[in-house]
């Protein structure tokens, strides 16, 4: 399982495969010919045949060309990079030092001293630190995530612990559909290439967008509204000369 | 003469003497006249002018001088293209009662119905002209140069089809003025089958410009089967109507008294048309407003406004009125005896019918816009120069049309024809 | 020109001297109402009104049509731009999908799409309109384009629409020039060098995806994207036609479209129909998609879905 969540780039094709690739599955299991499956892969294949057929006479060329050996799948795949958290956060302290900066410290500089509180939920139950931290988010208590014997790490439901870089991993525990969505690029932002044998891609993850504390998308102020009416002076064009 | 004047003009050395004095004639007519023929034309000319004035600010400047939007994308100039096919086809009621039942009187009139089909289609391609973004660009619609997406685009109908009827009436009125011109009797060969295939044509007009907006399904006001025959039904009261007006406008400027008779036939006609085209229009707000639904916005737009926009209620329901009005008064017995009421008749008749073939038809068409938005549309004042301009035009060649065909019928005739009677 | 006392000569008559006088003003008057048309420059060169038809454009010729624009971009703007003519790759047809779930409705994808397009500036023109929607109706009727509020609002889902590259475009039908055509890879395209500018292509298209230059397109040289395809984001001449295409310059060269890279949400979904492991693949298989009034048989390629 945890081969599975954890967010490889170098994977992302394969769960497409695992997914999507339908015929994949299909001629693996006609190869142990199995006789409950026998009778599957006879109906899929006489399906497959009349599908064919009816796409040759109802003359659709872009479904018959479809299926064509993708240049793709033979070219090296550039990769898929999603963007990951620097490492685990550091804590400010509210004091600066000699240069004006803020002094910030590792988690567990404070917290290698401190008693673990498995209820805490939140910052307002705390009387120093992480004060005004905004929390909303169901009804888990820090240490659900946060890992007691290693606060620089989190922790997993299983009780493992796991790097703050690999945050989805922890997230998608949960949130299950929305890592499936996010692993078939249905769900979170990206920039790049669509066809990754031509460049690579590069990806947000959960808390690029979503704040683990309060995961709620916040609520934004729209952009460029759109103008109905041509606003163009009549003059302009003419002035363009 | 005597011995020719039967039959098919005599031998191409013959014709390229005549014909151009024929069209040194045509030319002088146009440029020479009475003090009133001045004065009109001037006016028409210092119209045009402006039109003209307004159309090159237009091409210089783009379409962003009219009103026009990505939502409302058409306006005044195909409203008033849609009328005018409608007009033009609708000379075609006296080329019927003429040709196909003999009546003798209308045949005598019925090149004023002619002429004015050439002057319609002329406008109704002028209006066409200046709606384009690119008329620079007009030879890509003419093969082989160009690429004319025929027939899959009915606009491409369209232009056959205006172009053909242009051609059309303008050899059946040239060849019957020349043959005058040059004193000889025309031959029916050379022009009753092209007689014949314009009435076919002037339908056929009408239904390809019907099929340009009823085709498209993205556009629930137009995509109705009853849109094709409601053009034809309200062609045939604005035909006539012109029609009555100008064959009286004629006769008072050549002090003659022809053409009570036709006036008569087209007056009958109208009675019919004009109840015809009440009916459509009633039965599309039956089923409009009877079913409701998101479909039916445009109607709502049309008649009541839509979400506070009610740009063109006033336009509709002074249509509606006029058409009303303009029905009683010509179902009334009156009509026939008393010019003033008939001719009070045709005025509404014809602007009612200009309101809701035209404005009242294209623009709903895209309000609300297919993503259900109202952009509201108003002519521009620059659409209304051009529109006006156009129509001058319109009247320039109508006005030297008939005033060629009066002259070169020879002054003084009681009669008006340039055809000979009937066999 | 002559002695009033003496009586005209020649037969000139004081009625033909008046038509004289008329006909010269009449003609000065014409000259003068048209003179703006010498203002007018609808091309820059005898080339430029004479090109052909896209489709029957050369390799060589449509490398002198590239150059050519070019120069005058360069000309017109006092911009340097490349532009290119990038072909269908075979075995690719694109589709787009797009989760109504997660769009917040921020604009950002109309606002990408109008800096990517060399779009003209004051118009806000852009190829991408997003409705304000209410839960529980799909109908366009209730959507609103112009909401300025903090987004999302509560009970309203957002829809962008843009053009749905139909498999059976009505606005392709109705081109009396052929201007515009179905490329191989599913992109409506626009040879914004032959059309008219009649736009019935726009009063056809059920989407409200087809937008008009109502005049020159204005861009500061400095706002202007010099990655230029010849169908597509090349800055567009007054009084013609042109329509989104999926960012076509990016994507025939494997980029994402400008839309979906400013999406914060991941709401797009891009990629190519043909792939059966691509991500639009999988959307379709998995999630209950639907398309923009597919009655009318457009057979759209541009998908919408909700999460379930």
């Amino acid at each position: 399982m945890p081969q599975e969540l954890s967010i490889n780039p170098q994977a992302m094709r394969g769960w497409n495969r695992a997914v999507g690739g339908g015929s994949v599955r299909h001629r693996n299991r006609v190869s142990k010919l199995s006789t409950t499956t026998w009778t599957v892969a006879v109906a899929a294949v006489v399906a497959v045949a009349g599908g064919m057929a009816f796409a040759q006479k109802s003359k659709a060329p872009a479904q018959a060309a479809g299926e064509i050996p993708r240049v793709a799948s033979a070219a090296p795949l550039h990769p898929v990079t999603i963007q990951r958290p620097a490492g685990p956060p550091r804590v400010n302290t509210g004091t600066t030092n000699f240069h004006g900066q803020a002094v910030t410290v590792a988690c567990g500089t404070c917290h290698a001293t401190t008693q673990p509180n498995a209820r805490t939920h939140t910052s307002a139950e705390l009387d120093q630190f992480h004060q005004g931290l905004k929390y909303a988010h169901g009804e888990l208590n820090c240490l659900s995530c946060h890992n007691a014997t290693n606060y620089d790490t989190l922790r997993l439901a299983d009780g493992r612990s796991v790097e703050f870089a690999d945050v989805m991993t922890l997230c998608g525990q949960c949130h299950g559909s929305q890592l499936r969505d996010y692993q078939h690029g249905a769900h979170g932002g990206m920039t790049g290439y669509w066809d990754l044998s031509r460049g690579p891609r590069t990806r947000n993850n959960c808390v690029n967008c979503h704040d683990p504390h309060s995961p709620k998308y916040p609520l934004a102020r729209p952009v460029f509204p759109p103008r109905d009416r041509i606003s163009v002076p009549v003059k302009a064009a003419a002035a363009n000369h | 003469m005597p011995e020719s004047a039967t039959t098919v003009p005599s031998g191409a050395a013959e014709f390229w003497r005549q014909y151009p004095r024929f069209l040194a004639r045509v030319l002088w007519e146009a440029f020479d006249g009475s003090r009133l023929f001045y004065a009109w034309m001037t006016l028409l000319t210092a119209v045009f002018l402006v039109g003209a004035n307004a159309w090159a600010v237009q091409v210089r400047d783009g379409l962003a001088v009219t009103a026009m939007s990505d939502h409302v994308s058409w306006g005044l100039y195909i409203a008033n293209f849609t009328f005018l096919v409608g007009l033009a086809a609708g000379g075609v009621m006296m080329v019927i009662p003429a040709y196909l039942y003999h009546d003798e009187e209308m045949h005598d009139v019925v090149i004023i119905g002619e002429l004015l089909a050439v002057a319609a289609i002329v406008m109704a391609i002028m209006f066409v002209t200046v709606d384009l973004g690119r008329p620079d660009r007009f030879w890509h619609l003419i093969p082989p140069f160009g690429r004319f997406n025929f027939p899959v685009s009915m606009l491409t109908w369209d232009v056959l089809v205006l172009n053909g009827y242009l051609l059309l009436n303008l050899h059946i009125c040239g060849y019957l003025l020349y043959m005058r011109f040059i004193g000889r009797k025309p031959n029916p060969k050379w022009y009753v089958p092209f007689v014949f295939l314009s009435i076919v044509w002037a339908i056929s007009i009408h239904t390809v410009t019907a099929f340009l907006y009823c085709g498209l399904g993205g556009r629930p006001f137009w995509n109705t089967a009853l849109l094709a025959p409601r053009f034809l039904a309200s062609a045939f009261v604005s035909g006539p109507a012109f029609i009555i007006i100008a064959i009286q406008i004629v006769r008072r400027v050549i002090h003659s008294d022809f053409g009570e008779g036709p006036i008569r036939t087209l007056l009958n006609i109208m009675r019919v048309t004009i109840l015809i085209n009440l009916l459509m229009v009633g039965s599309e707000v039956f089923v409009e407003f009877y079913t409701g639904g998101s479909h039916t916005s445009a109607a709502h737009y049309l008649y009541f406004g839509l979400h506070g926009h009610n740009a063109l209620v006033p336009w509709i329901w002074s249509s509606v009125v006029m058409t009303v009005i303009a029905a009683g008064l010509l179902l009334s017995p009156r009509a026939v005896a008393d010019r003033r009421l008939l001719n009070l008749a045709c005025v509404l008749a014809f602007a009612g019918i200009w309101i809701e073939k035209g404005m009242g038809l294209i623009i709903p068409g895209f309000i609300p816009s297919t993503l259900h938005e109202v952009v509201e549309y108003l002519p521009s004042v620059m659409e209304w120069k051009i529109t006006a301009g156009i129509w001058a035009l319109g009247f320039m060649i109508y006005t030297v049309a008939i005033k060629v065909t009066i002259n070169v019928m020879g002054a003084g005739r009681r009669h008006f024809s340039v055809l000979p009677p009937e066999a | 020109m002559s002695q009033p006392t003496t009586p005209p000569a020649e037969g000139i008559t004081r009625r033909d001297m008046f038509k004289g006088l008329g006909a010269t003003l009449g003609l000065a008057a014409y000259a003068k109402a048209l003179a703006p048309l010498t203002e007018w420059k609808p091309f820059e060169s005898v080339e430029d009104f004479l090109q052909k038809h896209y489709s029957e454009l050369s390799a060589v010729d449509l490398e002198v049509v590239l150059k050519r624009i070019e120069k005058d971009t360069k000309k017109q703007y006092g911009a340097d731009v490349q532009v290119s003519a990038d072909r269908p790759q075979p075995g690719v047809k694109f589709g787009y999908a797009l989760n109504l779930s997660i769009c917040i409705g921020c604009r950002k994808c109309a606002e990408a799409c109008h800096k990517e397009n060399n779009h003209d500036r004051p118009s806000h023109q852009s190829y991408i309109r997003v409705l304000e929607m209410s839960n529980g109706s799909l109908d366009l009727e209730k959507g609103n384009a112009h909401y300025d509020h903090p987004v999302p609002a509560k009970d309203k889902f957002y829809m962008p629409i843009q053009c749905q590259q139909c498999d059976h475009p009505p606005c392709v039908d109705v081109c009396p020039v052929e201007a515009t055509w179905k490329e191989p890879d599913g992109i409506v395209v626009v040879d914004y060098n032959w059309c008219i500018g009649c736009r019935y292509c726009e009063a056809a298209c059920p989407y409200h995806a087809r937008r008009f230059n109502w005049s020159k397109p204005q861009i500061p040289a400095a706002e202007i994207n010099p990655v230029q395809g010849y169908l597509s984001n090349r800055i567009r001449p007054q009084g013609v036609m042109e329509k989104c295409t999926f960012c076509l310059h990016r994507t025939r060269n494997g980029k994402l479209p400008a839309c979906l890279e400013a999406c914060p949400t991941g709401a797009r979904v891009f990629g190519n129909l043909l792939d059966p492991d691509s991500e639009i693949r999988w959307v379709l298989q998995n999630k209950r998609v639907f398309v923009l009034k597919e009655e009318l048989g457009t057979k759209p390629q541009f998908f919408y879905f909700f999460d379930a």
